[in-house]
Order: C-alpha cells, then sequence, then structure tokens
C-alpha cells in the first residue's frame, strides 16, 4: 500500500518537486483507495446496465462510507439511511444492530472513512477540483462544522424517532429532505436508465425540492472544499465522535511536536489540531510536518510516516512499508475482481438455475399464443359468465356515473354495485367504453386498447401496458389462495408494496377504500420479499380487512415473474380481461385509484 | 488608485465559476420549470399528468449541454495547463489570529494513545460486537436487508 502512498510525494532531496502536469498524471495512493473504495461498494455493475439495484443477502450489511443503496451498484447499505430506518422502527425493534456497525466503524476506522474510503469524499474532491477561484477555511468555517451535528440531531435522528414511534411513520428526514448521494446515486442513477422509464412518472415536488439541494451543495463544493463533508455530513459527525481514539487516524509524535502549527495552517479542514474530529486523515500533513511528527498509523503499523526532514523514517522501514503495500494491493485487486465476477456473473447463473416455479410457468405462457387460445377456448363457458360480469360491472359504473361522481364513496356506490349485478342488461360494452372513455383521464401515455377477451388472448404475455400478465398463484396472508386468472372478469389491482417503505403504507388506506367502494374490484397487496416475515404482524391492527394480502419469497419469485421493479410502492392495473392497462412505480392517490379502475372496466 | 487589470489565469478562473454557476442555475431552473407546469397540469384537474417524462427531461436539458461541455473543457484545459487559484494551498498564514479563533492548540500532542485511551477503545470494540450480535437476534438485520433489498422512492428522491 505504501508503495504508491509514498508516491504521493517523494523526497525533495532526491527529486525535483513535481509539476502539475506530472501530478496530473499520476493519482495519489488515496485517490485510488477513494476509487477502489467506490468500485467495491458498487460491484454490481450490470445494475447500471439492467437499471435494477441487486437485492441479495449482502444488503444486511452497511459500507463505512456514504453510499446510496439504491444505487444501482449497490451491493450494501448506507448506514446512515440503516440508521434512519432502524429509528424509525425503534418502537418495536432496537436498532443495536444498526448502532454496533456504526460504533465498530467509528472505533475502528474514525473519520479516515470519510478521507479515504467514501465515495462521496471522492466526488466532493474531484467537484473541487474545477479551477475556479476557492474559498478558504476560516473562523466563519469553523463555526458552520457545527452544523453537521444540528443536521445529525434534527434530520437522523428527531425526526424518525419522533414520526416513527410518536405517528408510527416512516420519515427519514436525511434521506427524504437533504440526502445528495441518494440524489445522484439513486435517483439518478435509476432514471438514467431507459428501463427505469416510467419512474419518471412519480418525480414531483421531493424530487425537485432534492434536485436543487443536490445542485447548490454541488456548486459549494466546486468553491469549498468538502462542503457537504464539513458542513452537512452527519455520518462524519457520528465518526468525529470516535477520531480520538479510533484504532487509524493520523497520530502526533509528542517528542517530535514542537507546536509550529504548520499542520493546521495546511489543513483544509476546519481543525483545531491533528486528529481532532474535524480531521479526515487524508494524511497531507505528514508531508508538512517539517519535524516528521505525524504519520498515519493502523495500531501499531504506520501505514505512512515521515520519509524527508531530519525525523524521516529509515530507508528499510520505508522499503518494508512499500513492499507490504505491494502485497495489500495485490489482496485488495484480488478481492475486488472476485466481487466484480460474484455479483455480476456467478451469483446470477446462481439465481437463474434455481429459477422459482412461477417463472417456469411464464416461460410456459410465453412460448405460445394458441396455448393462451387454448385456455381460453377450453374456459369457454367461464369467459362467457365472466363478460356477462363484467358487462354488469360497467353498468354500475355508467349508473355511479349518472348519479355524480363526486358523491361519497361509501353506501351509494356499493348500492349501485348490486344494482348492475342483479339486472344483468346486454349492455353495449364498446359504447360503456367510450362513453366511460371519454370523461376519464388517462391511465398512462401508452396506454392501449385491449379489445375483446378473444382479442386478449392473442396478446403478448408481459407486464406492460396493452400485454396479458402472465398467471401466477399464492397463498393469502389471511386465509385461502389467490390464482391471478380466477379474476377474470374483474378489475385486478396488484399493489406490491413493504413494511419499511413509507409512501407504500400511505397509500395503502386509499386501495381499501377503494375496495370498500368498489367491492367488485380484486385487490392483492404482495409484500416485497425482503423483510416479508414481519409483514403479517405489521397488519394486525392495521384494520385493512377488505384487501388481500400475499407475500413474495425466493421460491414463488412473483415480483420477478411480473418483472416488477425493486422501486416499491408499484402497482399493476389489469382489464377484466387480464390485460395491463396501467404498470408504474408511484404512489397513487384515491382519486387516481379510482381512475385508473374506471378505465380498466372501461378498458373491456 | 491603480486599476488593476486581470492577469489571463484570473480571467479564465472567474469565467469558469461564471460557467458552473450558470449550469448550476439553468439546471435548477430547468426543474423548476418542470415542476410548476406539470403543478399548473394538475392544478386543472389532470390527474395523470406526468411533471417529469424522460421527452421533457430530454428536451430541457439539451440546451444546457453545451454550455455543459463548455465547462468540462474548460475544467480539463486548465488541469493540463496547471491553472488553480495558487492562494487555495497556501497556509492560513495569520498564525495568531488562529490561535484566537481556536484553529490552533498549544501543542498538538495529545494524539499518542493513552493507557485509558486504549482501554476505551477495547471496551467500545466489545459493545459494538455486543450490539451487532443483540441485534442480529432481535431483527435487525432483516430489517437493513428488507429496506436495502427494495428502492424506498420517497428516500432517494423520485417520489
Ligand atoms: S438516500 Fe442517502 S441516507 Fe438514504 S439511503 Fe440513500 S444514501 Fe443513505
Ligand atoms: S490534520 Fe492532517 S490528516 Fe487531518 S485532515 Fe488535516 S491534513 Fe488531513
Amino acid at each position: 500500500m505504501d508503495n504508491t502512498m509514498n508516491q504521493e510525494k517523494k523526497a525533495p532531496e532526491k527529486k525535483a518537486p513535481e509539476t502539475q502536469r506530472e501530478k496530473l498524471q499520476r493519482p495519489g495512493t488515496r485517490r485510488l483507495v477513494q476509487l477502489y473504495a467506490a468500485l467495491l461498494y458498487n460491484a454490481n455493475l450490470k445494475g447500471f446496465i439492467d437499471g435494477h439495484i441487486y437485492s441479495g443477502n449482502l444488503k444486511s450489511v452497511c459500507v463505512p462510507g456514504f453510499n446510496c443503496y439504491s444505487c444501482p451498484g449497490a451491493v450494501a447499505s448506507c448506514p446512515l439511511g440503516s440508521l434512519q430506518n432502524a429509528l424509525t422502527a425503534a418502537g418495536h425493534t432496537a436498532p443495536w444492530y444498526v448502532l454496533g456497525i456504526l460504533t465498530l466503524f467509528g472505533v475502528m476506522l474514525g473519520r479516515t472513512i470519510c478521507g479515504w474510503i467514501c465515495p462521496l469524499g471522492l466526488i466532493q474532491e474531484l467537484l473541487h477540483k474545477i479551477p475556479t477561484p476557492k474559498i478558504r477555511k476560516s473562523h466563519i468555517t469553523r463555526k458552520l462544522s457545527y452544523l453537521k451535528y444540528v443536521f445529525l440531531a434534527v434530520f437522523v435522528i428527531a425526526i424518525p424517532l419522533i414520526y416513527g414511534i410518536g405517528k408510527g411513520m416512516i420519515l427519514p428526514g436525511f434521506c427524504k429532505y437533504i440526502c445528495p448521494a441518494g440524489t445522484l446515486e439513486g435517483a439518478v442513477g435509476l432514471l438514467q436508465n431507459p428501463a427505469n422509464a416510467t419512474s419518471f412518472y412519480q418525480l414531483g415536488e421531493v424530487f425537485t425540492r432534492k434536485w436543487v439541494i443536490m445542485l447548490v451543495i454541488g456548486l459549494a463544493c466546486v468553491f469549498c472544499y468538502r462542503s457537504f463533508c464539513r458542513f452537512i455530513c452527519p455520518l462524519g459527525a457520528i465518526y468525529g465522535f470516535f477520531n480520538r481514539f479510533a484504532l487509524a487516524g493520523v497520530k502526533v509524535n509528542p517528542d517530535r511536536c514542537n507546536s509550529c502549527g504548520l499542520c493546521v495552517m495546511n489543513c483544509k479542514m476546519d481543525i483545531r489540531h491533528v486528529g481532532d474530529r474535524e480531521c479526515i486523515s487524508c494524511g497531507k500533513c505528514i508531508d508538512t510536518c517539517a519535524q516528521g511528527a505525524i504519520s498515519l498509523k493502523c495500531g501499531k503499523i504506520t501505514l505512512k510516516g515521515p520519509e524527508t526532514g531530519k525525523n524521516a523514517d529509515p530507508e528499510p522501514v520505508i522499503q518494508k512499508r512499500k513492499k507490504i503495500g505491494r502485497i495489500a494491493w495485490g489482496i485488495a485487486i484480488a478481492v475486488l475482481v472476485f466481487a466484480v465476477c460474484w455479483f455480476n456473473l456467478i451469483e446470477p447463473a446462481i439465481e437463474n438455475a434455481n429459477e422459482p416455479a412461477a417463472a417456469a410457468v411464464a416461460t410456459e405462457q410465453a412460448a405460445g399464443t394458441e396455448q393462451a387460445t387454448g385456455a381460453e377456448q377450453s374456459a369457454g363457458t367461464d369467459q362467457a359468465a365472466n363478460t356477462d360480469q363484467a358487462t354488469g360491472t360497467d353498468q354500475a359504473t355508467d349508473a355511479e356515473q349518472s348519479a355524480g361522481t363526486d358523491q361519497a364513496a361509501g353506501e351509494n356506490q356499493a348500492a349501485n354495485t348490486d344494482q348492475a349485478t342483479g339486472e344483468n342488461q346486454a349492455a353495449n360494452t364498446d359504447q360503456a367504453a367510450d362513453e366511460t372513455g371519454s370523461s376519464e383521464p388517462k391511465t398512462g401515455p401508452e396506454a392501449k386498447e385491449s379489445g375483446t377477451p378473444a382479442a386478449a388472448a392473442n396478446l403478448p404475455v408481459g407486464s406492460e401496458i396493452g400485454n396479458l400478465l402472465p398467471d401466477f398463484s399464492t397463498d393469502l396472508l389471511g386465509e385461502g389462495d389467490f390464482k391471478l386468472s380466477d379474476h377474470r372478469g374483474q378489475v385486478v389491482i396488484l399493489n406490491f408494496w413493504g413494511t419499511t417503505c413509507a409512501p407504500c403504507i400511505a397509500e395503502l388506506p386509499d386501495f381499501e377504500k377503494l375496495k370498500v367502494a368498489y367491492p367488485d374490484v380484486e385487490i392483492l397487496a404482495i409484500h416485497a420479499r425482503a423483510g416479508a416475515k414481519k409483514a403479517k404482524a405489521f397488519l394486525e391492527d392495521k384494520g385493512w380487512d377488505h384487501l388481500d394480502f400475499a407475500t413474495d419469497s425466493k421460491e414463488k419469485g412473483i415480483m420477478k415473474l411480473l418483472n416488477v421493479s425493486e422501486a416499491l410502492p408499484s402497482t399493476i392495473v389489469l382489464n377484466p380481461q387480464g390485460v395491463v392497462t396501467y404498470h408504474a412505480q408511484a404512489p397513487l392517490s384515491y382519486e387516481k385509484l379510482e381512475a385508473l379502475f374506471k378505465a380498466a372496466l372501461a378498458d373491456n | 488608485m491603480g486599476v488593476t487589470c486581470l492577469t489571463r489565469k484570473e480571467t479564465f478562473l472567474i469565467v469558469q465559476s461564471l460557467l458552473c454557476a450558470l449550469v448550476t442555475g439553468l439546471l435548477t431552473v430547468s426543474a423548476l420549470c418542470l415542476y410548476f407546469d406539470g403543478a399548473a397540469k394538475q392544478a386543472e384537474g389532470d390527474l395523470f399528468y406526468y411533471m417529469y417524462t424522460r421527452e421533457r427531461v430530454g428536451a430541457r436539458l439539451l440546451p444546457i449541454l453545451p454550455l455543459l461541455f463548455c465547462s468540462f473543457g474548460m475544467t480539463v484545459a486548465g488541469l493540463i495547463l496547471g491553472i488553480r487559484d495558487d492562494q487555495a494551498d497556501k497556509p492560513v498564514r495569520d498564525e495568531k489570529l488562529l490561535r484566537n479563533q481556536g484553529m490552533i492548540r498549544e501543542k498538538a500532542v495529545h494524539q499518542v494513545a493513552t493507557q485509558s485511551e486504549l482501554y476505551l477503545r477495547v471496551a467500545v470494540i466489545a459493545l459494538a460486537v455486543f450490539l451487532i450480535v443483540a441485534g442480529i437476534l432481535n431483527g435487525g438485520l432483516e430489517d437493513v436487508l428488507a429496506k436495502g433489498a427494495t428502492i424506498c422512492t420517497e428516500c432517494v428522491g423520485l417520489g
């Protein structure tokens, strides 16, 4: 490691000082380590190509630095996001795990993490390379450095705790209102991929606000060294508490230090002395100190020491460090190569080999539309019955509409549905669709007409709008089973949610309200595979009794089968023929849900 | 009263800062325009009007791209030619001021770990390990996985 580390600044006695051009051609060791860490944290490179995040078991581990877990490349979780999430859940699960991880990282590495292995630190330093006039540290920046403790106390601790315990709401304050890593790596990282085009539909106030905040922070970093790190970063604030006694970090030899203050004057961070809570152990002061008093250590091992001046380390020691450095780099590169191969080639191959049963059904179903047509023909009588039923429901919609859509969704609508189901009128469904269609909002830019059952059977099997959704079945969390094809003739709404997803939980009461207002609609809320074990307990006191709930699992592979993104909440709406009329990752209000339901009904 | 002429280097740095500020400003204004346009459309009753779509974002970004490339080109040129703010790397020399502002302690010596700090370190490591084990047992590990394995759209700023 020291090999490259020592190249960062060669002994002035031995060589002429490097020119700017020379420096540009060869990045220093710290820069290489920063790049290495960023790549290792984001070893799931295929995520950038297919637009999906990594959702394997390693996500239960946090990385030490700031790296959004929604970044398509991220292979592990963000410690700060996890801390906020754990605090929101503190009412029922004590946040020991995340606190333990943060404590361990802090006591082992302190703010060396900020200086060496935080990807956001790297981004800030690269932005600061843009040649502009720079703002230097002063007593003002020193005072501003206390701001990060306010961010830590308010956004990371108080807001999640107050909302989580007090109101039962998930509100990761820092993630939602500030975090530029979430915007850059998570939001922009996902949106840049054409596969996530529908993610644009949910962008609104939250995105606009965070986008502007990210730009302002980015601009600040151009002019002022590590602005985010110094003034805002709550993770740096946490690690700063451990800096004084952390195992790794810069240490000063008291016998050599003559209090000249050169180290403090040359440091770009708002330190009072080397190694305090603001010091990121970048090691630049090692070269500044004429006394050779400063070194970067891990316990008793010196990672970088003084190599020039009167107290320079002896040549054999330097050579030994270089040798160890070379070995360390060799191991590190081998680990990186293994990680890249594992996340991009080996693990996906293992997963494909263990393809879930549901996916096999889909492949079969997609294998030919003849099969689908055959199924449709053999289910002829059922279909006829379903069509009748669907017609009835259309009538219900019409009747309800003539009674006024602004009527409260309660008894009137239920009565209308009863009436329509009772009177099996031979209505012209096309006409009904036209009438309803003209007054309904579109369900999506690409919404298509799916036509009659026979036409639906000829549609391609898939999960995009206009496709026939693959059939699947699952056990329900309450009682019984759900089989999609059993619900032909009904509008089916599939909602994908998670107990840790705030917008999901906020919208579920609207699904319940829709089901009460329109009992004919089938709504199945499927909990994403991760954390599914806790879904049942979570639902116990919620009172969403009209909805069907199920959980996904690796074996079932429902989300994979239906090509549902990991972005929650996601919703798929099917018309009575089982054709997709809406599929997007976005929270839905009651008004939108009702409009989607009616449009699906009309698209019969 | 002498008039100070800007050197070529200073002019370069100032132009580059203006360019950075301009690009940031334009990116901000583009997002705000898309947002307010969309909000107005939604207020008119168009429930499914999407504020942002790939096409709309693309149309807004396109005019900014030349400026972005220009700024990037100037950055590369500046780095190659070694143009930078020389003041940035100079030490903050006013030692007295620094001392008054509390930026320097009398001696930067207490960084060598004392015996008690070593004990503290060991105790904190033991505590951390205990917390992690307790957390694994109480399901905290699964919670982290549940959050990390799905995309919380609200958290990353998607919606
Ligand atoms: S949005 Fe920020 S804090 Fe939240 S998970 Fe992502 S990086 Fe971590
Ligand atoms: S004190 Fe030294 S190691 Fe710490 S941030 Fe400043 S220059 Fe880097």
